[in-house]
């Protein structure tokens, strides 16, 4: 802090020479402009090195063919055609996980919904964002209320969002692992959750862990959800309330008029960022069931690099990066269409 | 006739009373007075939500305290009282490295993410300059991005596979696989975006007569930045700070796929946790007590810094 000090008396002592002075007094030439630009170059320059320069090299990657042995990692240009291999299943024969489900002109007309990267990714994300809503929405509602102890409540519905992945995936794995605990029984010995339709090894059965998997995640992510939720009712104007009392309207009807409506924007958001969050999912898959059993299109891109299939791997990363660029798309033009409602 | 049936509304009311269990005496109150409804209504949801949220913890509890050979078919007690596994966990696997790993990725991701965050921060929040828009939204957009998506060509240069092409000369990058750095630079630019959004609106908010009594003074804009602006922003600085640390702490991504899983190649505790499953064995009970010890830094800083985590994520989200 002493050599801000220094530049600081500097400025009035213009006797004074050296590199940091003119380096001072160059800085502080630069027009508002030049001086933005100057400001934000360190954070461009990690952001064009870290994220824009991989997301174009991956679609670069995705333009050769697989080079399985030999000393380079990919093979020659082959333009799109990994592309059209992956959406025909042409490569899923390769592949440790299909990407696509089968189609069959019979019901119930898609085959393999389980071993589809691509169908395992769609429904985890639906599935844990639709019940993290209505939860978070729960949630946000009792911690909208004034009560004693809402402080604590409110930490013990923060800390499963602050607990690490693979810590998450550890608590999830040693309730569900076979004779262990109270909820997973023996063929004798049946739990509650067994009779439900639960396997005796849940963990290596891809339905079981999909479902145990968005369980996990609902426990985990539900909070962001609720605090987003909470922040956007706290911002409805109270009178509305008094004005709809004094003209009769019942809690239901306040709800419905106002709660609702006023909250839909936020909601979307939330349900955005869930989504954009839920289709990345890896970590949690990794440390419970394992990528074999539960294949996610991250799932898809770790094994396929695993398995030196470089343009491959960079196929799905870029496809998997493209459909959310799409899910945000679609948000945003909603998002809009609900701003303007109102 | 009127006394008649007096009497007898009074009689079937006393009958009912006696009748009524509790349950049944509690629907009749509640029916008179909707409000009670609510009330316990909210005592229910709140109870599901304390026991759902924390249960997993205790559950870890559970299976900590029980000696690994006793582990099955557990019940809701412990079967046995061992509280030597919190040290004989730190005999299996040298799990204080790994935390102490994950502790300088946080610190360091967080004080370059805070230091190039406050400078574009800064830049968004209090200055006007063609393409503010634009970068604020490309900015914006790389955090949508799968980590998936930068993994491939991240890999590659930082396992030195890259040719870097510097004017006439080409040298390949650095080796720098089970150094702090292919996990520190990734987690940077994944979770700059929010410290940035987080401190322009707080930047934004400082009011122009501060920053322009401070240039009065002499001072440079710079030195305006960091004498004025800066400390005034101190609840968002902190909040964007305690968001960044804990993002990293989380991160599996890269913290499991960046590095060979040793505490010396600076592993964080993604590595330390998943050692414990063991070749000959599954120590259930270690895994329990390195989850809970690998829980309690977040978990004392969520109790801590609970009004800026509240406040940050909400700023950060809600501001598109």
């Amino acid at each position: 802090m002493a050599t801000e000090q220094d530049s600081g008396d500097t400025l009035r002592d213009s006797s004074r020479s050296g590199p940091y002075v003119s380096a001072v007094r160059w800085m502080e030439s630069l027009s508002e402009t030049q001086f933005a630009y100057f400001l934000l170059s360190p954070a461009l320059l990690i952001l064009l090195l870290i994220a824009l320069y991989p997301l174009i090299q991956t679609f670069g990657y995705s333009l050769f063919a697989d080079q399985l042995t030999g000393s380079s990692r990919l093979g020659e240009f082959v333009g799109l055609q990994n592309y059209v291999a992956l959406f025909t299943g042409a490569r899923d024969f390769a592949l440790p996980s299909a990407f696509l489900p089968g189609f069959s002109s019979s019901f119930p007309f898609v085959t393999g919904i389980y071993s589809s990267a691509l169908m395992v990714t769609l429904i985890f994300t639906v599935v844990s964002v639709l019940f993290e809503t209505i939860l978070g929405f729960v949630q946000a509602l009792v911690l909208d209320q004034d009560f004693r102890g809402r402080r604590w409540v409110r930490v013990a519905i923060i800390i499963p969002w602050a607990v690490p992945i693979v810590i998450q995936g550890m608590i999830w794995y040693l309730m569900f692992q076979p004779n262990i605990g109270f909820l997973i029984g023996t063929q004798q010995n049946p739990t509650f959750l067994n009779t439900l339709g639960l396997s005796f090894t849940p963990l290596r059965n891809t339905a079981d862990s999909l479902f145990l998997i968005i369980v996990a995640d609902v426990w985990k992510t539900t909070a962001f959800m609720a605090l987003l939720i909470l922040a956007g009712l706290q911002s409805i104007d109270r009178s509305l309330y008094d004005v709809a009392r004094v003209s009769g309207a019942t809690n239901w009807q306040q709800f419905k008029m106002i709660t609702f409506p006023l909250i839909l924007p936020t909601v979307l958001v939330a349900m955005l960022f869930r989504t954009i969050g839920a289709m990345r999912v890896y970590g949690i898959i990794e440390t419970m069931g394992g990528c074999t059993t539960v294949p996610s299109l991250s799932c898809l891109v770790v094994t396929t690099f695993n398995n030196s299939m470089y343009a491959t791997s960079a196929t799905v990363a870029f496809v998997t990066a493209a459909l959310i660029g799409i899910v945000v798309s679609v948000y945003l033009v909603k998002f809009a269409d609900a701003e303007e409602g109102f | 006739m009127a006394t008649d049936n007096q009497q007898g509304a009074f009689e079937t009311n006393r009958d009912a009373e006696i009748k009524r269990g509790p349950l049944e005496t509690w629907v009749g109150k509640v029916i008179k007075n909707p409000k009670r409804a609510y009330r316990s209504m909210f005592y229910v949801a709140t109870v599901f939500f304390l026991v759902t949220t924390l249960f997993p913890f205790y559950w870890l509890l559970v299976l900590a305290l029980t000696p690994n050979n006793l582990i099955s078919n557990m019940g809701l007690l412990p079967k046995g009282f061992n509280p030597g596994v919190f040290v004989t966990m730190f005999e299996r696997v040298p799990f204080h490295l790994y935390m102490f790993n994950s502790f300088v990725l946080g610190l360091t991701t967080t004080v370059i993410v805070l230091l190039l965050a406050s400078l574009a921060g800064y830049v968004f929040g209090r200055l006007r300059f063609p393409g503010r828009t634009f970068l604020m939204l490309a900015i914006l957009a790389i955090s949508y991005f799968p980590p998936a998506a930068f993994f491939l060509p991240l890999f590659q240069l930082f396992t030195g596979g890259t040719n870097l092409v510097l004017g006439p000369i080409t040298v390949s990058s650095p080796d720098l696989f089970n150094t702090p750095a292919p996990m520190v630079l990734p987690f940077s630019a994944l979770f700059m975006p929010l410290s940035i959004f987080i401190l322009t609106t707080f930047y934004g908010q400082i009011p122009d007569g501060l920053e322009d009594a401070a240039r009065v003074e002499g001072t440079t804009r710079l030195g305006a930045l960091f004498r004025v602006i800066i400390p005034l922003s101190a609840p968002g600085v902190a909040t964007a700070g305690v968001l960044t640390f804990i993002s990293v702490y989380n991160e599996f991504f890269f913290s499991f796929l960046m590095n060979n899983g040793e505490a010396s190649s600076w592993a964080p505790i993604v590595a330390g946790i998943l050692k414990y499953q063991g070749q000959f064995d599954t120590p259930y009970n270690l895994m329990a007590a390195a989850s809970i010890v690998g829980v309690l830094p977040v978990a004392i800083l969520v109790i801590v810094a609970q009004e800026r985590i509240v406040s940050g994520l909400t700023a950060g989200a809600l501001k598109e």
